[in-house]
């Protein structure tokens, strides 16, 4: 966690330098007076290239521990311990098409004689060298087969150039507000993309499972007046030649299905929450109304700071796309355009996935109920504070259904392999957070719950290390308690 | 990501029809999956949400008890709109005749409820009190006007959807709909 927070200035972000360059002399060098200046965070009101340098991603917070998914093993690959992902993206909205160029730097796990990404079978590879060597690749559907040896534990660089009409793939899914995953352009030419839990392969070479944390740096290249918006600081927009460019640098690790990019006409708005994070709203130009809606958002803030601690990174974001859905994509929030994905109480829920969920992140799709859960308590706790009542009659009104997700889905912590985010991992694991609190108090709930995702930040876990945790941090044991709300068949009993 | 959004028309519809065939269970679910519906619709006349809770309640509890006055062919959820509506305009008319009784409508600061303190009561310091008030004046000379004005400026609902909902020929309203707008309008504040 980055705790001393940094004031980006307006200034300096949203500086629209029309006059001088191309995008690819802004990156540094000697084309323009501010590269001799420091790119430290002193506003600047000269028409100059304003562009940040990137900070040096520092590769140590990305290490992770990779796994073979116990319900999804088709996607990802373990021996691949992705470190940063570099990627350039340029979308054309009336072709459709958009052209990437990307730098992997991965660590092996393992010796091996091929690498295999996930890459959607749209996307065309044109170009490919690992180390600065060419090398050849290979097909298979989704997957992507780079032919050339790599080493257990060496750091290697993969650069690729790509492009294709991206498509959105599949997902085990009954809900009714999403089938499919990834990348999707809207009738107009405009993209989004939300991807838990694998979507992120529709529009770069990734190793697609959640126990990969990376870091990223992400150029996006549009024709202006459109924006490209993705996750993380807005280093540097320009608009030149007609195109807008954006860069986007995330210092924290992500794990693939925390990563958003969505190209649109887009009306930024700069808020701050009152601990002092820059807060921006990415809305269309021409829905207002979308941007009001987002006002709640400091006040969010604020209340899940108080309860959880510090925001965990530097600053917070909101994109508003043409969706059903919402996503807690990490540090800019994808939110759809509909009156309940854009409601205080969804924006309260993906901004607490910033604890429980990008903070700490399952190791395995098993345990999705670890993030849902958490989330949905906490925004039960926040709609009982709006209403006035008591958490637990919110609880009470939850109950009922509670029963029938878990009939209709299986039980939060061993749930239909064919029902992916359904209902049964919100809102058991909610009541089962409700219980552990009327058990153990409020002080001893709350410090778990402070302490869970600061002990394991940037990290992963599994189901095992978060029960214990719980049970070592409120000193009871629970082992019936879990087993019965995780894996029981039907609703435990409720005091 | 977001819990699963609220269900489908379809499945309220037949969720509704079980209701009132008599299955409790059916109807639990029915409720709770209205709530946010019907929360919305109130805050949508009633921003100060202590008060959108109170319409939602009122709602709720018309929705539990007269769901046999819904017809069944039309959508429940238009039903429903109606029962929103009206609970939250009968919110507003006990709220105002409180901050009447209690003078803060007399007081001259705050003329004719034009300028309203908002420390003295809550709805008073709502938004939409100008509408709100233009409907109470409408509903005196053209009561039909109010429901599918409401229906569509307020709520959004298509033309077709009213007709269905309120009974009525397409043709009658569109024709309440433009006839109330005209009246309505020198009533709105610039700002709404």
């Amino acid at each position: 966690m980055n705790r001393a927070r940094r004031i980006v200035p307006a200034t300096l972000v949203v500086a629209l330098t029309a006059c001088t360059g191309t995008a690819e002399l802004r990156t540094g060098g000697a084309e323009g007076p501010a590269s001799s200046e420091p790119s430290s965070a002193s506003p600047s009101v000269t028409p100059t290239p304003s562009a940040q340098a990137a900070p040096e991603p520092d590769l140590d917070l990305a290490r992770s521990e990779t796994r073979e998914d116990s319900y999804y093993p088709e996607v990802g690959d373990p021996l691949v311990d992705a470190l940063h992902y570099d990627l350039d993206l340029a979308w054309d909205p009336a072709a459709r098409t958009l052209t990437g160029a990307q730098t992997l730097t991965f660590r092996a796990t393992e010796d091996a004689g091929s690498v295999r990404l996930d890459l959607g079978a749209p996307l065309e590879v044109s170009e490919a060298t690992l180390d600065g060597d060419p090398v050849t690749t290979s097909r298979d559907g989704d997957a992507l087969l780079v032919r050339a040896p790599v080493r257990a534990d060496v750091e290697h660089e993969l650069r690729l150039a790509y492009a294709g009409s991206p498509e959105p793939v599949g997902v085990p899914t009954t809900r009714t507000d999403f089938s499919s995953t990834g990348w999707t352009v809207t009738p107009a030419g405009e993209t989004w993309t939300m991807q838990e839990p694998w979507g992120a392969h529709t529009w770069y070479a990734v190793n697609d499972h959640p126990s990969d944390k990376a870091l990223y740096d992400v150029t996006m290249r549009v024709p202006a007046p459109w924006t490209g918006v993705s996750n993380g600081e807005l280093l540097e927009r320009t608009e030149a030649d007609g195109q807008t460019t954006t860069r986007w640098h995330l210092a924290e690790p992500a794990a693939p299905y925390l990563v958003t990019a969505a190209f649109a006409n887009y009306e930024m708005t700069e808020d701050v929450s009152g601990s002092g994070v820059p807060l921006t709203y990415w809305t269309p130009r021409d829905r207002p109304a979308l941007k009001a809606a987002l006002a709640v958002t400091p006040e969010a803030m604020d209340w899940l700071e108080d309860l959880l601690g510090p925001y965990p990174y530097d600053t917070f974001g909101t994109v508003v796309v043409d969706s059903d859905s919402a996503m807690e994509t990490q540090t800019m929030v994808t939110l759809g355009d509909t009156p309940y994905t854009t409601s205080p109480e969804v924006v309260v829920h993906e901004l607490a996935h910033h604890w429980y969920g990008n903070q700490v992140t399952p190791t395995d799709w098993a345990d999705l109920w670890m993030n849902e859960g958490m989330a949905m308590y906490l925004q039960g706790m926040w709609e009982a504070e709006q209403r006035g009542v008591e958490v637990g009659v919110v609880m009470d009104e939850w109950a009922p259904s509670e029963a029938q997700y878990r009939a209709e889905s299986g039980p939060p912590g061993a749930y239909d392999r064919g029902a992916f985010a359904s209902s049964n991992v919100y809102y058991g694991p909610a009541l089962m957070f409700h219980e552990l609190r009327e058990r153990v108090g409020d002080e001893a709930f709350f410090a778990m719950a402070r302490g869970w995702p600061a002990a394991n930040d940037n990290g992963n876990a599994t189901r095992q290390e978060f029960l214990d945790f719980i049970e070592s941090s409120t000193g009871e044991e629970l082992s019936d308690f879990f087993d019965a709300w995780l894996l029981g068949e039907t609703t435990p009993s409720r005091d | 990501m977001a819990p699963a959004a609220p269900p489908a028309p379809d499945e309220l519809d037949d969720l509704a029809h079980r209701a009132r065939a008599g299955e409790s269970a059916a109807l639990d679910e029915l409720l709770a999956a209205l709530r946010p519906r019907i929360l919305h619709i109130c805050r949508g006349v009633l921003p100060y949400t202590p008060d959108a809770e109170d319409a939602c309640q009122e709602a709720m509890l018309s929705v539990a008890t007269k769901l046999g006055s819904w017809h069944g062919q039309g959508r429940v959820t238009s039903w429903v709109h109606v029962v929103a509506l009206n609970a939250a305009r009968s919110t507003y008319r006990r709220m105002k005749n409180q901050a009447v009784a209690s003078g803060a409508a007399g007081d001259p600061a705050s003329p004719a409820l034009d300028r309203p303190d908002p420390r003295t009561t809550s709805v008073i310091a709502g938004t939409r009190l100008d509408l709100l008030e233009a409907m109470e004046t409408l509903e005196r000379e053209h009561p039909q006007f109010v429901e599918p004005l409401l229906l569509r400026d307020v709520y959004g609902l298509a033309y077709a959807d009213i007709a269905e909902q309120t009974g009525a020929p397409l043709g009658t309203v569109k024709a309440q709909i433009h006839h109330g707008r005209k009246l309505v309008r020198p009533m709105l504040r610039e700002s709404s």
